[in-house]
């Protein structure tokens, strides 16, 4: 092969790589957490480095890795399906995370509640036991920050206090309704909101 | 035989202790995941519902690390990562081309990552690119590929020999770096050997298997064997262009001694990256690899202390008598380096 032809064809395949719509088009359809203190979804790709540390550390192998299903620049990214396996908040991937993707945020109630926003439990009425009149509360009892970021109501309906929630899913997972009756809605933006408690204290 | 005589010189067998280096590194990366499968059965406090074989696997990592670890949960933690980025014992260490790219991709300076890069990227400026030749898990299955062409020739098959220009690999690093710019992704990650390899072991061996670095890869032993021999190395890696660069100027490298040279060519045969040790040509590409030492049947090469290459210093004393017997001018290029 020549190599003017071999340089063309380097930057032909380069620009492929570098189209950013399909990714795009791709993330807004999936529904996935991000490890605990992950920054913002649209850093994220810039600041990962795909070392796979987190999921190495990770006790309960709840963190995941892409393959080419989410978009060119999600591949290797970490990621979590809280109803196939959720975080148990024990913090150790931001430990291991040798970049300022993940933030090590201390195994602490008040550094997680505010560090810490994977996304926010959102209960469906219609399908939760509880709302229906047979008293459940298995959500409510796998939550690790219980009466903090979620309460029980009466028959035990789960009510969840959104700005205390981080998303770890353990109430997703414990669910014993399918489709889950309570699900965690990803919050993509959240180091806004961390950058926010930092400005704020 | 004639071998035996010879005095014993450390510096020819330090091509094994590389293969020594290169394996283990190699069993770490399997190694490690298989600990971190072991941590989250441990973790789980379910033995008795792991499987049979899931339970043989879990007494076997147990007799395995139980002497360096009471609390396999949270000692076994000391050893994580690849030759990518790790940790050991509480201390980050990381491939510079790691930070270069994501400081690329993110245009921001994160110092815990620069700082863990520090310490190779400093080696690589005394050493060149011994990373290469001495850690790469890439190299480690590079050289039995290597290893199987020469099988392949020796059935009929010929493995490629083509000739790419060596300075491919830093218009790589050159566009990678553009282009991880440009897309906000560490690109790197996906097209440098050393960490494809890493993650695709601990992917295949503690997640569902293989992910799509694994084709790529395969891509690059193919690519190796049709194309050039190391020719992803040689010609398009761009960590290798990383720390040639850095190791310009290595103050450790190879060098000829012609009064013992017999101008063999064994060592050039050796050289898995193309070099030219016979004629002093080196350069920044050499990896420190030792190959060529050890090929050398005359003990004519050995490791110098010295900012750059000698020019070409002629040809070894068997040349210089066959010269003089034969009464060709000691100025005629017989053994030119640029003809080769």
């Amino acid at each position: 092969m020549h190599r003017r032809t071999f340089l063309r064809e380097l930057v032909t395949a380069a620009a492929l790589l570098a189209l950013p719509t399909p990714s795009a088009a791709v993330r807004s359809q999936q529904r996935y957490l991000r490890p605990p203190g992950a920054a913002a979804e649209e850093d994220f790709a810039a600041l990962c480095i795909r070392c796979g540390q987190c999921g190495q550390v990770c006790p309960n192998r709840c963190i995941e890795f892409f393959g080419a299903g989410n978009g060119a620049a999600n591949i290797d990214t970490p990621y979590i399906v809280p109803r196939e396996q959720a975080c148990i908040l024990c913090m150790k991937c931001g430990d291991a995370c040798p970049t300022d993707a993940l933030t090590a945020i201390p195994r602490e109630a008040e550094a997680i509640i505010a560090g810490v926003r994977m996304g926010t439990a959102r209960v469906d009425e219609s399908l939760c036991l509880s709302y229906q009149g047979k008293t459940c509360g298995v959500c409510y009892r796998a939550c690790p920050l219980q009466d903090v970021a979620i309460r029980a109501g009466r028959l035990e309906q789960p009510i969840v206090i959104a700005e205390n929630c981080v998303g770890c899913g353990l109430c997703e997972r414990s669910c014993i309704q399918m489709p889950q009756a309570i699900r965690i809605i990803p919050d993509h933006r959240r180091a806004r909101r961390a950058s926010a408690i930092e400005a704020s204290t | 035989m004639n071998a035996t005589q010879r005095p014993f010189r450390l510096r020819r067998h330090l091509n094994k202790l590389r293969w020594v280096s290169l394996s283990l590194v190699f069993a770490m990366l399997v190694l490690l995941p298989m600990i971190a499968v072991y941590q989250n059965y441990v973790a789980a406090h379910a033995y008795d519902l792991l499987s049979a074989d899931e339970q043989r696997f879990y007494d076997l990592m147990e007799r395995l690390t139980s002497p360096f670890a009471a609390d396999p949960a949270e000692d076994l933690d000391a050893i994580k990562g690849t030759t990518w980025a790790g940790r050991f014992f509480g201390f980050k260490i990381g491939d510079p081309l790691s930070a270069l790219g994501q400081v690329a991709a993110s245009g921001t300076l994160y110092w815990p990552l620069l700082l863990s890069v520090l310490i190779p990227a400093v080696a690589s400026l005394f050493l060149g690119r011994f990373f290469c030749g001495w850690i790469c898990p890439a190299s480690f299955l590079y050289e039995l590929n290597t290893g199987l062409g020469v099988l392949l020739d020796r059935i009929g098959l010929r493995p490629g020999r083509r000739h790419l220009d060596r300075r491919l690999k830093y218009l790589v690093l050159a566009v990678g770096l553009g282009l991880s710019a440009a897309t906000g992704t560490v690109l790197f990650a996906a097209i440098y050997p050393p960490a494809v390899v890493g993650r695709e072991l601990y992917y295949a061996i503690a997640l569902n298997g293989f992910g799509t670095g694994a084709v790529f890869f395969v891509a690059t032993l193919l690519f190796d064997l049709l194309v050039a021999r190391r020719g992803f190395c040689r010609y398009l890696c761009a960590g290798g262009a990383l720390y040639s660069l850095l190791g310009r100027y290595r103050l450790l490298r190879i060098q000829r001694i012609p009064p013992a040279c017999n101008d063999c060519t064994k060592c050039n045969v050796a050289c898995e990256f193309g070099l030219d040790p016979m004629r002093d040509g080196f350069g920044q590409e050499c990896n420190n690899c030792t190959a060529c030492i050890a090929a050398c049947p005359t003990d004519a090469l050995e490791f110098k202390v010295a900012w750059r290459d000698q020019d070409y210093q002629g040809p070894g004393h068997l040349g210089r008598r066959y010269r003089h017997e034969h009464g060709v001018a000691e100025g005629e290029p017989t053994n030119d380096r640029e003809n080769a």
